[in-house]
């Protein structure tokens, strides 16, 4: 972005303005930019929803305002701009005005490290991964201060579900990333997709065979288990049924959004949506190759990059097109299985919801990294790290063992843990029928 | 340049410093623990002043997101005696000397320490205006599993510890919880006392008061 | 930035930061301040060694590391500090540090 501004400002229409000024000029138009395109994905991810949920369960969904109802979101943002802001007198004012902010604000900052195509990134961080899931943890502050300053017990409750799901189903979206992590020993979004480049057969080169972008991690054991687990913690991240017990509109009304009407609803609303698009296009970056697919990388190598000053800017926008394509295609696809999700599984219980966090998901996690672990002293190590015995293989050898050795441990760990928690949970539900009936004869006597 | 960066270097101590205060002087324990992740942001954007990237993210997802959420937590937990009402601070001579003995801390050992310690900086090599090489989380890592490996095994177990601790500390024995009926059993429970011989009351009467239950989550957590 | 910003200033909002957690942890008679005062504490303690690294040494990493054990030690404090709030809480109805005293002789 700096480059096409000092481009045209400087070079194309002679102002010359000092490198400062262009800097600030193209991280603002960036962010522009940024800002218009979350309302609208989130315009167009509610409408989406309604359609898609209203064919599963047999009916046609909003299609009465524009050309099938496609402009129906629009009309409900009016309305939401329209209604009247109800604070209530018991409340926090201050915090009950923040506490949307809050949860909004950290949602728009997690565009900051996503990668949109061949060089379109807004910030290469370095540690581009840890900031997204630290911004995303502050959101869970922000719902504490909604819950509590509207003074309402569902609230309350609401906000306390909230942030207790969040903060548990952190440690697995975060060990499940770290897999990843020690696959790449990079911490940067950008080098992320750059190593998923390929074939399936993912960071080795076979000779005569074109880049075709396809060298997902989800293709190795290690990546598929890690993006189950981390789809699953991503649906709780996300308030996604089956994991929607924050807004259990049956049981707390709705949560902690129970006190805010108008625009302040709306934005705890957009910040809902926006956070679930992200989870998708990160659940996409990382384990789907993001931009990555076949075409992009041949047409990136032709256009203007670091690598290759002399190149055609023509090439940039069809690569840059192409990979949002492939971004987008991969993002919708996966908020299509959250709303396949809503469509067929029931709301779990808190309690189930915890167990299966903190007892199946995380130690299936460890035994992941483990895994990886074990991919990488098998793939990438030599005499030099003491491992002597794979220094004659071929690599694709290399690799085959590493992706048998993987599976069966994740396999095996899969069914063991399975196993014991099934029987936990038998357990579980025998002493809570023995308590039942313990509460009874107790009353009764 | 420079001036830039010291305009946001006031702003960011404005806020520590200014939310420090708040933290130590409102009287909503609620309002106390926001201004304390205001502080903790501040803090966050000093480490990012300072080129400590990693340390800033590390901040925000330990404090702001664990640590922060923690204290919420416990106040919420404990909120029947941390209203607006109760005093917060200690009163009388004890106020007194601790106040003087901060502000004594302060201005008569910290500031004039700093001031007069001549400190060896280092100047960066080469010209001016060339990067200079710090050390990044690559670094941090390799320091973590070849130089501070015994560190960092003991602060591994020292979490675990505290893991284990904390669950048992706050652990609340089966027996001593109290329990939410569910409809279902309320239901049983009127239809068993109805059909009770000798019982000429109505279903209705004879079930006892409904329990309080508190409102936490804790306690529906088994 | 070494050149714009001194050393001591870096320093100095540290300290202010320090004295002022101190007076908190001092002064407020509820647990939960207390423990707050202190993670003011650790934040200074903090700053100051992240100062140390980027201004005297910013080829080693010991500052930062230093520092990130800061961070671990201090979650930890507050997990097992917490919990005890609420086991207090939880036997004498109090939050209060000064009428927790049944160890007084």
């Amino acid at each position: 972005m700096y480059d096409i501004i000092d481009a045209i400002l400087n070079r194309t229409l002679g102002f010359g303005w000092p490198g400062w000024a262009i800097s600030l000029l193209s991280h603002l138009a960036v962010a522009t930019l940024l800002f218009l395109v979350a309302p609208f994905q989130m315009l167009f991810l509610t409408y989406y929803e309604r359609r898609a949920i209203a064919r599963m369960q047999d009916r046609i969904g909003p299609n009465r305002v524009g050309p099938e109802g496609l402009f129906q979101p629009v009309a409900d943002g009016v309305k939401m701009f329209t209604k009247e802001d109800i604070v209530p007198a018991a409340a926090d004012k201050w915090v009950h005005f923040i506490a949307p902010c809050v949860v909004v604000a950290p949602t728009m900052l997690m565009f900051a490290v996503l990668p949109w195509g061949p060089g379109m990134v807004p910030v290469d961080l370095n540690v581009g991964l840890l900031f997204f899931f630290a911004i995303s943890s502050i959101s869970a502050v922000g719902l504490m201060m909604a819950g509590w300053a509207s003074n309402n017990k569902f609230a309350l409750l609401g906000a306390m579900r909230a942030v207790a799901q969040m903060v548990s189903y952190e440690i697995p979206a975060v060990l499940s990333l770290l897999a990843i992590v020690m696959l790449t020993g990079t911490l940067s979004v950008v080098s992320l997709i750059e190593a998923q480049a390929g074939l399936f057969i993912s960071q080795i080169d076979v000779p005569g065979i074109p880049d075709l972008g396809l060298g997902w991690f989800v293709f190795t054991p290690v990546g598929f288990l890690a993006f189950i687990v981390f789809f699953i913690a991503a649906l709780a991240e996300g308030e996604r049924t089956p994991f929607d017990i924050p807004e259990a509109d049956s049981e707390i009304v709705a949560g902690y959004m129970t006190e805010y009407s108008g625009m302040k609803f709306g934005l705890f609303y957009l910040a809902q949506y926006v956070l679930n698009f992200l989870l998708c296009a990160i659940a996409a970056v990382i384990f789907f190759g993001g931009w990555q697919g076949p075409g992009v990388g041949w047409l990136y190598a032709q256009a203007i990059s670091p690598a290759n000053p002399e190149g055609n800017w023509i090439f940039n926008l069809l690569a840059g097109v192409l990979g949002v394509f492939y971004l987008l295609a991969k993002t919708y696809f996966f908020f299509f299985v959250m709303i396949w999700l809503r469509g067929a599984f029931p709301r779990l219980r808190v309690d189930q919801l915890m167990d299966f966090g903190w007892k199946f998901l995380i130690p299936l996690t460890l035994v992941n990294v483990l895994s990886a672990g074990i991919w990488v002293a098998l793939t990438r190590w030599g005499p030099a790290e003491g491992i002597g015995f794979t220094a004659n293989w071929a690599p694709i050898l290399r690799w085959a063992v590493a992706f048998v050795v993987t599976l069966a441990l994740n396999v095996g760990a899969y069914l063991f843990l399975a196993r014991i928690f099934a029987a936990s949970r038998a357990e579980q539900s025998r002493i809570d029928i023995d308590e039942y009936r313990d509460t009874l004869t107790a009353t009764l006597r | 340049m420079p001036t830039v960066i010291q305009i946001i270097f006031g702003l960011i101590a404005a806020l520590i410093v200014g939310a420090a205060v708040m933290v130590v002087m409102v009287r909503n324990v609620i309002h106390a623990a926001l201004w304390l992740i205001a502080c903790f942001f501040g803090v966050g954007a000093l480490y990012l002043l300072l080129e400590a990237e990693f340390l800033a993210v590390v901040q925000v997802l330990v404090y702001v997101g664990a640590i922060s959420i923690l204290i919420l937590f416990a106040i919420m937990l404990t909120r029947q005696v941390t209203g607006e009402g109760v005093r917060q601070l200690v009163g009388g001579w004890r106020l007194w000397l601790i106040s003087a003995i901060s502000l004594l801390l302060f201005a008569a050992v910290i500031v004039p320490t700093v001031a007069t310690h001549p400190w060896t900086i280092t100047a960066p090599p080469g010209p001016p205006g060339t990067p200079e090489p710090l050390a990044g989380v690559a670094e941090l890592g390799r320091g973590f599993v070849y130089e501070f490996l015994l560190q960092f095994q003991v602060a591994g177990i020292l979490l675990t510890v505290a893991l284990i601790g904390a669950i048992v500390i706050a652990f609340e024995e089966r027996a001593r919880r109290r329990r939410v009926l569910t409809l279902a059993e309320e239901y049983e429970l009127r239809k068993r006392l109805a059909q009770r011989p000798g019982s000429d009351t109505p279903a209705g009467e004879a079930l006892p008061a409904p329990r309080a239950a508190p409102i936490s989550e804790g306690e529906s957590q088994r | 930035m070494t050149s714009a910003i001194p050393l001591e200033a870096v320093l100095v909002v540290a300290g202010a930061l320090f004295c002022i957690g101190l007076f908190g942890a001092l002064s407020r008679r509820n647990m939960v301040g207390i423990l707050m005062g202190v993670e003011l504490m650790l934040n200074a303690v903090n700053i100051n060694l992240v100062a140390f690294w980027r201004y005297l040494e910013p080829r080693y990493i010991s500052g930062q590391t230093f520092a990130i054990f800061i961070i671990c030690v201090a979650a930890a404090e507050a997990a097992v500090g917490l919990a005890m709030v609420i086991a207090i809480y939880r036997n004498w109805l109090t939050v209060n540090a000064d009428t927790v005293d049944s160890l007084k002789g």
